[in-house]
């Protein structure tokens, strides 16, 4: 078994996945802030089982290969619902971008990675000190 | 080509295509105010007509993901001013001048909003290097 088959790692992995791809969205949902008719999307949180992998709708639909001359999958979706409800305040363009909304949004998305990112640096310090070098 | 290491980096692509956009819009604003009073070169002849800049939603092949551009600048269709000045060497016949179609307190809140917006992508620039830097302090842990 390998460090990162760890649950407790592997959920946090998937996490700061997680939060990278929002990280995402929400950036194009702030460029898109003055193009009409555009609407804000968002991700829904991934669930997560004992052994830190993703459940329910989550799972990732990659393609596979049938043949060897088909070309190498590539651009497989990502692996995060996408929740289109979000947005409820529309301008006469058609945009509904709530500016407020996307960096409160933003700013909550960077303390979770941060968290994510300490619990993984501690679960590593941990492992350090349960094999003596810590 | 999106990989998950380039992920901020693609964040970072997006916001800075939202930055781009308000700097064009910014300059398109401004070039309506410094022509608020630009009449016509020719008596009777049209003024400085306003520009109205647009923006639309392109899918960027390369990084994958809804950038925005600044589209077409379109005139505003809106009327001139006109004024009564007979003496002003540009007025038509019956002695109007026209003024442009310029409103300072539309271009100030058009300037305002596009102020807003490019400091909401600075924002989320700056978020994501907060990240990326979380991210590097994993190794240095």
């Amino acid at each position: 078994m390998s460090i990162n088959d760890l649950p407790v790692l592997s959920a946090l992995r998937t996490k700061m996945q997680w939060h990278q791809e929002r990280q995402r969205v929400l950036s194009e949902n702030v460029s898109n802030s003055d193009t009409p008719k555009f609407r804000p999307r968002d991700l829904v949180e991934p669930k997560l089982d004992k052994a830190g992998a993703v459940t329910g709708s989550m799972g990732p639909l990659a393609m596979t290969r049938t043949s060897s001359s088909h070309m190498a999958p590539s651009g497989a979706a990502s692996g995060f619902d996408q929740n289109r409800n979000a947005g409820f305040e529309t301008r006469p363009a058609g945009n509904a971008v709530n500016l407020e909304e996307e960096m409160m949004k933003a700013a909550s998305n960077q303390m979770d990675y941060a968290a994510a990112t300490s619990l993984y640096s501690k679960s590593l310090h941990l492992l350090k000190t349960a094999i003596g070098k810590g | 080509m999106a990989n998950d290491s380039s992920d901020f980096a693609r964040s970072m692509a997006i916001a800075t295509s939202g930055l781009r956009a308000q700097a064009g819009r910014m300059r398109v604003i401004s070039e309506n105010i410094a022509n608020a009073d630009s009449t016509a070169q020719t008596a009777g002849g049209d003024p400085y007509r306003r520009k109205v800049p647009t923006f639309s939603s392109a899918l960027d092949r390369t990084l994958d993901a809804q950038v925005v551009t600044l589209g077409k600048i379109k005139p505003d269709q809106s009327n001139f001013r006109v004024k009564y000045e007979p003496s002003n060497p540009v007025a038509d016949a019956s002695g109007n001048v026209k003024y442009p179609n310029v409103n300072s307190v539309v271009e100030m809140t058009d300037m305002r909003d596009a102020q807003r917006s490019y400091e909401a992508n600075l924002n989320i620039i700056s978020a994501t290097r907060r990240m990326i830097q979380r991210t590097l302090d994993i190794l240095k842990s």
